[in-house]
């Protein structure tokens, strides 16, 4: 074997530069990274891969955050730093990247990315290091885990709340029969179970039932069988490429004159570029959402937020209306925040205390959590478009078109049925 | 036993043993969550190597493989809270029949029509579990870490070891096999396979058997995947992309000799891992792949290839 190998001194000097080079780097990177005063907040986030659109407008919420927080002279005198790596969307990054926050940047909080699936594997790190983690719209992640320093910024609230919250609209509007339409991702997945699940307990009929494969891209057959089955309800949970898909289908088949309420669980149609997209294919659509710019929606410095945030949306290259997350990044900061100065330190057990007995202030409202790290009380919007016309980004910046049904402490309007109604 | 075959035992003991004792020394946990993902990474790609590089069947399934592996262990850890060892013995078994299953059906192809085949092969399965609920489907399932096993401070450390010793088998199968009949029967076959039945070779059987190790060592790599993620999801367990590294890997180091595979894996994985907590933006994939075509481009038979003489060259 080794009569195959020409070793001559040039080559074991080549090979020796190339691996001092290798073994040297990251130190440099290290001395580069290392700031003694700086309070240290690491996460990962999508910054490329299918969730790297909503990545970057959380982060841009988190970065105008530490910038308003830095200016105002830092946590505990400190400067706040965030450290950042990409997890390329991907459950199989997140560990090792939480690992190399933890043990070698040494931050002193960490938060979790935004998507389901890279939080789902960080969560038993942090329980184990007994770090606190700000959860950032992962979807019921803790429930078989359990570690209680868990925080999810999320307005998600309950399992089973924005499900019910849709069927109370649909019961309320006469609806007695459902139909679900449901992608086969993990989010979509879990959503749908929950309304089948409260569907069940209500005694409503569960009269079409979908799972499609994420990679569809033609949905009037299963639109037309849907539309046999004559359903009341249609809660479908889908992706950004297959809601406007499905949106796409309705509109040219129609699900007819009996469907008092559409929706529920569509991701995309919160997304800036989709909405612009799909424009009055949106009309009528009741749907989930975070924060909307409804006059019940503005709480102390919200307004301040969204000016910033258009600004420097359009230096960055990322969504410009930025509703859906990027107010929620920034609100994750100011728990910290709170909790933080009211610790006057980073003991983790003694900020987790005050995040689990304090009512947060922050831009998108106040928070309190129950014992699970989520919402007490969901403050997921079902809001229901309307008036949306081709073409035009700007529209959804003003009052009344996305007009807010649930929750009673935050509506705007009342839901206008049925579906079609508003889509002629 | 030949001079070369001990010196190879020695290497490979010597390394787990530095592997085992690393964990004692180092209390920073970050290297061994990195070096797993490298341990892990080598295994596939010297698996790849012995259908993709000895017999020149080249495989875009590896990433099926994996997944079976990965929810081999998912399903008997929630039904038998089966131990990793077992969990690591059962995948192996069932990636090896999946291997001699898929081979069956598609080694009767050759080239491309075979590579397409693998593609294949991945999206039916990873169909199959999306709807298999009981393993959690398309939502993913979240799995719990039994308590950790002395001597090892952490389960991750464990796992470190228990990947290092996979790496090991891998290889070793690996040289095995390419100093063997059956490595050399691959070699001809791969050159002209009709020269090679026309020579006594037992073609579909060797195909089969290299399939068969090949699926059960890639399954076997997947296997601890849950208890290091403590999570496992279809979209991350049967990610393309596990079938793209193993390939590139074995090119990029050399896909003639079981140290291609193993070196092309350390760098790429090495380099991979570093990217990520370095460049943390599209840059890094960006590098990755201009790194990939300067070695296609420079380097065709790969990192082995520029340092092992042509046969040409060699001196009658």
């Amino acid at each position: 074997m080794t009569s195959k190998f020409r070793t001559t001194r040039r080559r074991v000097l080549q090979g020796a530069v190339a691996v001092g080079a290798i073994t040297s780097a990251p130190s440099m990177f290290s001395i580069a990274h290392a700031q003694q005063q700086s309070l240290k907040i690491g996460l990962s986030m999508p910054q490329t891969g299918g969730l790297a659109a909503g990545g970057r407008a959380s982060q841009l919420g988190l970065e105008i955050w530490r910038d308003d927080i830095n200016a105002k002279g830092g946590l505990l005198g400190r400067k706040v730093e965030l450290v950042i790596y990409d997890d390329k969307s991907s459950a199989a990054e997140s560990p090792a990247i939480y690992a190399k926050l933890l043990d070698v940047d040494k931050v002193d909080l960490i938060f979790a990315p935004y998507g389901t699936v890279q939080t789902a594997p960080i969560l038993p790190l942090a329980k184990q290091r007994g770090m606190v983690l700000i959860g950032n719209f992962a979807f019921q992640v803790n429930a078989k885990v359990g570690h209680d320093m868990w925080f999810n910024i999320a307005p998600w609230g309950p399992a089973d709340s924005w499900a019910s919250a849709f069927l109370d609209l649909g019961q309320k509007a006469g609806g007695k029969t459902l139909a679900v339409l449901a992608s086969d991702q993990e989010f979509s997945q879990n959503v749908a179970k929950a309304a089948k699940d409260v569907a069940a307990k209500r005694g409503i009929q569960v009269v079409f039932e979908q799972n499609y494969p994420p990679t569809t891209v033609e949905f009037a057959g299963i639109i037309r069988s849907l539309k046999a089955a004559k359903p009341d309800m249609v809660y479908v949970t889908s992706y950004p490429p297959d809601s406007a898909g499905i949106l796409r289908a309705v509109n040219e088949i129609g699900v007819g004159d009996n469907v008092k309420i559409f929706g529920g669980g569509m991701v995309g149609v919160q997304f800036s570029a989709v909405m612009e997209n799909l424009g009055s294919l949106l009309n009528g659509v009741t749907n989930f959402n975070s924060w909307l710019p409804e006059p019940s929606m503005f709480f102390d410095g919200t307004k301040e937020f969204f000016e910033k945030y258009s600004k420097r949306a359009i230096e960055a290259k990322v969504d410009p209306l930025g509703y859906y997350l990027a107010p929620f990044g920034y609100a994750q900061g100011q728990l910290i925040e709170q909790a933080v100065n009211a610790a006057k330190s980073v003991d983790q057990k003694a900020i987790a205390k005050h995040l689990r007995e304090n009512e947060l202030k922050t831009i998108v409202g106040p928070i309190t959590f129950a014992a699970d790290g989520e919402r007490k009380e969901s403050a997921t919007l079902m809001a229901q478009y309307r008036g949306v016309t081709d073409k035009n980004l700007d529209q959804f910046r003003t009052v009344g078109k996305q007009v807010i049904l649930l929750p009673e402490r935050l509506k705007s309007g009342e839901l206008v049925t049925p579906f079609e109604a508003l889509r002629k | 036993m030949r001079g070369n075959d001990v010196a190879f035992a020695f290497g490979a003991m010597l390394f787990v043993a530095a592997a085992a004792l690393t964990t004692f020394l180092v209390g920073n946990e970050y290297p061994f969550f990195a070096g797993y993902v490298i341990l892990q990474y080598i295994v596939l790609a010297v698996a790849w190597t012995i259908l993709g590089g000895y017999a020149g069947y080249v495989n875009f399934g590896a990433s099926a493989f994996f997944g079976v592996g990965v929810y081999t262990s998912v399903f008997l850890a929630k039904a038998f809270g089966a131990p990793l060892l077992v969990q690591i013995a059962v995948a192996a078994a069932v990636g090896g029949f999946l291997g001699f299953a898929v081979g069956l059906l598609t080694l009767r192809m050759k080239g491309i029509f075979f590579s397409i085949a693998t593609i294949a092969v991945t999206i039916i399965i990873d169909t199959f579990i999306v709807n298999w609920k009981y393993v959690g489907g398309a939502a993913g399932i979240q799995v719990v870490r039994p308590p950790t096993m002395a001597p090892f401070e952490s389960y991750v450390k464990m796992l470190f070891v228990v990947q290092a010793i996979l790496v090991v088998i891998a290889v070793a199968t690996a040289r095995y096999i390419q100093n063997s009949r059956i490595g050399r029967g691959l070699q001809a076959l791969r050159d002209d396979e009709l020269a090679a039945e026309c020579s006594g070779v037992p073609t579909l059987k060797l195909k089969l058997l290299a399939c068969v190790i090949s699926g059960a060592l890639m399954a076997a790599a997947g296997a601890p995947s849950p208890m290091y993620l403590q999570y496992a999801i279809p979209v991350a367990a049967f990610d393309l992309n596990y079938s793209v590294s193993a390939l590139a890997m074995s090119l990029i180091g050399g896909t003639s000799h079981w140290l291609g595979p193993v070196l092309g894996a350390v760098l790429l994985g090495v380099t991979q891992q570093w990217l990520t907590v370095n460049i943390s933006s599209a840059a890094n994939v960006l590098l990755l792949g201009v790194m990939l075509v300067v070695f296609v481009v420079a380097a065709p038979r790969g990192i082995i290839g520029l340092f092992v003489r042509k046969k040409s060259e060699k001196t009658p």
